[in-house]
């Protein structure tokens, strides 16, 4: 029996090719309990489709692109990595969840594979003892603190905090409510409240909210969970403007689906929106006018579309630096990859985020406030260091 | 040896030089059969040979991983995996002690139960579960030395695979072995020829637990991390999947339909890349993961392991094989209440 | 205190009966065929996002309304026809088993047809809330129990007074009893599989107008469990009881019991959060009365038990 397993894994190892020279492997949640947030998955492949149509890839050679689903799954996300650093011989790999990323973050040093890390968490940032994980933007906590002061600022006092059971919730709410950086502001926790990630109706927890009267509730949650905890709130009576949520929580999905419901709600910034006024945002309808269709029109979809531009210019300079060849040794080549990567200085996006520097592994460290008014996502606030 | 005996062995001998010679991620799809393997077959020894329902298979693979990463993070070497078991095994009976008094349908629902509470356990005792950051696990160390490899993880799986199925086969025979049969076919017979009912089906899910305990152990030195959700009830439903689609109480159908439910899904990848429809690829998957099961259960009730013993035997046809780990007939249980004939 | 206490009742029975709608299916099936249906969620499911399909359609909300459930009739019918009937004669296991297969196939339908991402479900009810001496009762609320509770009660009036009732209670209690006076038991079991679906269906559009619409309202299949067997299997009333008490139960949970367990962790011990206890505050009274009363509340003795 072992035999026929045998002979299955063969066919599926011969069935993957090896031609291209540069390979970039993403894997995002294109189905899952995410799946509403995956523009970011698709926003990289279609930067490098896009060099491929209209630039001939980088330096001249196509990018072989590959976008996986990993479902949110964790053993499904181990698989696919083994497949991008193994097989795929990807030159740098693009991975999705917080869990995965951090089960994996020790063999992606020892494999010295770069990598873009889709989640904002800060235990998978460390410049010296994780050399190779980069992400792209401020950290969960860093958002939570921009929102925090701004709080302050605007002479608030109660806070509560609301997140899903799941490390992406717990994680960064733990740290922060640690590090005393709350009661440093001159605030008051109020409560935490968590709840399961796949709750449909969050009702009972809304009135716990109504009850404690806060100034600000501050969700670390993705758009799924934003979308029933801003229904329940409006049933409670309880206003969208008390409520601030971070990157995840910039969705035409919001406004679309609440209405009303979802009037002055808040949220942090990191990229400019899918149809701002930009330079990149031209470069997006080129690439569509091409015939090419586009899966989601969103922020996320822009923060791919900047992850793209950072990982291509990585991996042009690599091969410039390599006499304009693409280097033989795969090793080599990601060595050279990662070092062009942190030595990144203010590389033009386009508009997406302010000029980006990679010498953190972050890129971008700014962000700033949007607030749901008609319907739409308006800036509210300048662009502040969330350092 | 005998002849089954000398075919695991031979059989564990190719997977070991396959893995050698395939890659990395060859090596990461074949270990992984083998700890499904494991872990199916602890459930057949439940299931198949004593024919309770377990839900909880997740749960204990679960219990086993975090024994084994705590055990082994702790510098507990090799004794990480049989810590696994036990763990298990104690999870086992406190799971079986309120649950097997009840029968049939209703234990399966409390193992249902068990299921979800122990999922939420995971994610609650955080001072020893590291809550929903699960628990990060260091590598696995053989002697001292930590293995860094998929191949090593694989050979080790391949070897406590083919452990476990000799102590199965073996146990088989005995005549504990027997009584879970009988206990299987009727419980107020098995009373009347003196097996005490309950505690057989107690060892029964005690043996069971110890070696999904040990397949959970691998799962997460493997994995490096020990992490709620991957203990879930859809972890459950996979290995009862297994277990139906590779023939209901035959070891050799466990491990086929172990390795059947854990490739089908990279099978069905590779396809759609092929025929570009990686969009629809994870409905398409869970489509056929669904149709297969009921196809199987429909059409084929004793799974591949028959439709292995046909292709293997020459004269076509055979039902029933004689003597040796045969498939066996699927049972007439029928629930006590409203049943239909 | 009070107040918040009665608000989070008026919550929990308004869910709790869209609940017991669907534990009321579970029954039907479980007595009629003896099958314990793991896929009711996945009807739930499955109405709801054919009420949705037939919205976007063009038809009036009502209009989609009932003609999902008359699709789900079919689909019921279907599964019992193609699925079961082929393994009447199969173990428990292989029953169960196939239903959750049913789920799984049914679920990726819907993904593949609709997607992953929750949608905005066509308001079958006004927006707005009724203030009933300051506890507020919104109009989905008020419909969803008027109409859980109105379709139940006719139910259990149609299943006790007509005449295709009474051969449906024949058929669950002896069925070799009512194919020997002349009964037609399958199509009986066929009949009691379409309600059921149709009536998960109906449970699953009022369960969309108040939580949205997503692939996750088929894992209330495995949130009615608890509810049916709470009830013991075998009793309609018992159904719709514990679909009561399940709501009101988890609601409070989530805002009674979690902020006192909260309170008591977190002065106590290093844990800050309880987690998510009123998916488990169930199962855990489940096993509580499956070791008292494995018959269930309301069930009647039967020999599930050594």
């Amino acid at each position: 029996m072992k035999k026929l397993i045998a002979a299955a894994l063969a066919a599926g190892l011969l069935g993957s090719a090896r031609a291209a020279d540069i390979t970039v492997c993403i894997w995002g949640t294109i189905t899952g309990p995410d799946a509403l947030v995956n523009g970011m998955s698709y926003g990289p492949r279609d930067y490098f489709e896009f060099l491929n149509q209209t630039k001939g890839g980088i330096a001249g050679n196509k990018v072989k692109l590959l976008l996986l689903d990993g479902r949110y799954k964790l053993d499904e996300e181990l698989k696919i990595y083994r497949r991008c650093v193994d097989q795929e011989q990807a030159v740098y790999v693009n991975g999705w969840s917080t869990g995965s990323v951090k089960a994996l973050r020790d063999q992606i040093t020892q494999d010295k594979v770069p990598f873009m890390t889709q989640s904002y968490a800060s235990e998978v940032l460390d410049p010296q003892k994780l050399p190779y994980i980069f992400m792209a933007g401020p950290t969960y906590e860093q958002q939570m603190i921009i929102a925090l002061r701004d709080l302050a600022k605007s002479g608030g006092k109660n806070l509560v905090i609301m997140h899903p059971d799941n490390e992406y919730g717990r994680g960064p709410v733990n740290v922060v409510r640690q590090s005393k950086v709350i009661e440093g502001n001159g605030l008051t926790l109020q409560d935490t409240i968590e709840f399961p990630y796949d709750a449909q109706d969050l009702t009972a927890q809304m009135l716990r909210v109504k009850a404690k009267n806060p100034d600000m509730v501050y969700v670390q949650a993705s758009t799924p969970q934003l979308l029933v905890i801003l229904r329940d709130a409006a049933k409670v009576g309880l206003s969208a403007k008390k409520f601030v949520g971070n990157i995840y929580n910039i969705s035409p999905a919001i406004p679309e689906q609440l209405g009303a419901n979802a009037e002055g709600f808040r949220a942090i910034q990191v990229y400019s929106d899918f149809g701002s006024d930009i330079p990149a945002m031209a470069d997006i309808k080129a690439f569509e006018a091409k015939g090419n269709e586009i899966q989601k029109r969103d922020v996320y979809y822009m923060k791919g579309w900047f992850e793209g531009q950072v990982m291509a210019k990585a991996i042009e300079a690599a091969i410039a630096k390599n006499g304009g060849k693409v280097p033989d040794d795969i090793a080599a080549f990601r060595q050279s990859v990662r070092n062009e990567m942190e030595g990144l200085k203010d590389v033009d996006t386009g508009g997406i985020v302010p000029p980006a520097s990679y010498a953190n592994h972050q890129g971008s460290t700014q962000a700033r406030m949007a607030e749901i008014k008609g319907g739409k996502y308006v800036p509210v606030g300048d662009w502040i260091d969330a350092r | 040896m005998s002849r089954p005996v000398l075919a695991a062995v031979l059989l564990s001998v190719l997977a070991v030089i396959g893995t050698l010679l395939l890659g990395r991620f060859g090596a990461y799809m074949m270990h992984a059969v083998a700890i499904a393997a494991i872990g199916a077959l602890s459930l057949n020894l439940l299931t198949g040979f004593c024919g309770q329902i377990n839900f909880a298979q997740a749960g204990l693979l679960g219990v086993g991983a975090y024994a084994a990463g705590l055990a082994g993070n702790a510098g507990w070497d090799l004794l990480a995996l049989p810590v696994a078991g036990l763990a298990a095994v104690a999870t086992a009976v406190l799971i079986g002690l309120p649950a097997l008094r009840l029968r049939g349908l209703y234990f399966a629902i409390a193992t249902l139960a068990a299921q979800f509470i122990l999922e939420y356990l995971f994610k609650f005792a955080e001072p020893i579960t590291h809550g929903v950051s699960g628990l990060l696990i260091k590598p696995m160390t053989v002697f001292g030395r930590p293995i860094q490899a998929d191949q090593g993880y694989a050979i080790v799986a391949i070897t406590l695979l083919l452990a476990t199925f000799l102590v199965m086969h073996w146990l088989r025979r005995t005549d504990l072995g027997r009584s879970f049969l009988v206990v299987r076919e009727n419980e107020v017979v098995a009373k009347g020829m003196g097996i005490n009912v309950a505690r057989t089906k107690m060892l029964a899910f005690m043996i069971s637990g110890f070696f999904a305990g040990i397949a959970g152990g691998l799962i997460g030195f493997t994995a490096r991390l020990a992490h709620p959700e991957s203990f879930g009830m859809s972890l459950s439903v996979d290995y009862v999947a297994m277990i139906i689609v590779g023939g209901l109480g035959s070891m050799p159908g466990a491990v086929l339909g172990a390795g059947f439910i854990t490739l089908l899904p990279e099978a069905i990848q590779r396809l759609g890349e092929i025929f570009h429809i990686s969009d629809q690829l994870s409905a398409l998957r869970e489509m056929t993961f669904g149709l297969l099961i009921i196809l199987f259960l429909i059409f084929e009730g004793r799974g591949l392991s028959a439709i292995g013993s046909r292709l293997v035997s020459a004269r076509g046809w055979r039902t029933r094989q004689g003597g040796r780990a045969e498939p066996l007939e699927l049972q007439k249980i029928k629930s006590s209440q409203g049943g239909l004939e | 205190m009070l107040m918040f206490t009665l608000q989070l009742l008026v919550a929990g029975i308004a869910t709790g009966s869209v609940y017991a709608l669907i534990a009321l299916g579970i029954v039907l099936i479980y007595k009629c065929s003896g099958v314990v249906n793991f896929a009711q969620g996945a009807f739930v499911m499955l109405g709801a996002y054919l009420t949705y399909g037939l919205v976007k359609l063009g038809l009036p909300a009502y209009v989609a309304l009932l003609g999902a459930m008359i699709l789900m009739a079919g689909c019921g019918m279907a599964s019992e026809r193609l699925v079961l009937r082929p393994m009447m004669k199969a173990p428990l296991v292989a029953v169960m088993t196939v239903t959750l297969g049913m789920l799984i196939l049914m679920k990726a339908v819907c993904l593949a047809i609709w997607g992953p991402d929750q949608l905005a479900f066509p308001r079958l009810f006004p927006d707005g809330a009724v203030d009933v001496f300051g506890i507020f009762v919104t109009y989905n609320y008020l419909a969803a129990f008027v109409l859980s509770i109105c379709l139940s009660v006719g139910f259990l009036a149609f299943y006790q007074l007509t005449p295709i009732g009474l051969m449906q209670r024949c058929t669950a209690d002896n069925p070799r009893a009512a194919l020997a006076i002349g009964i037609h038991t399958s199509n009986q079991i066929s009949l009691a599989w379409s309600m059921s679906a149709a009536l998960a269906g109906i449970g699953g559009a009022l369960l969309a107008s108040l939580n949205g619409l997503s692939l996750g309202l088929a894992d209330i299949g495995l949130v009615a469990f608890p509810v049916i067997v709470l009830g013991g299997l075998t009793s309609l009333t018992g159904a719709l009881v514990a679909g009561l008490l399940l709501g009101v139960l988890q609601a409070l949970t989530d805002g009674l019991l979690t902020p006192v367990a909260e309170q008591f962790l977190r002065t106590y011990t290093s844990i800050y959060s309880a987690g998510a206890l009123q998916q488990v505050v169930p199962y855990a009274l489940l096993v509580v009365v499956l070791l008292v009363r494995p018959e269930g509340i309301f069930g009647q003795r039967g020999t599930e038990r050594l």
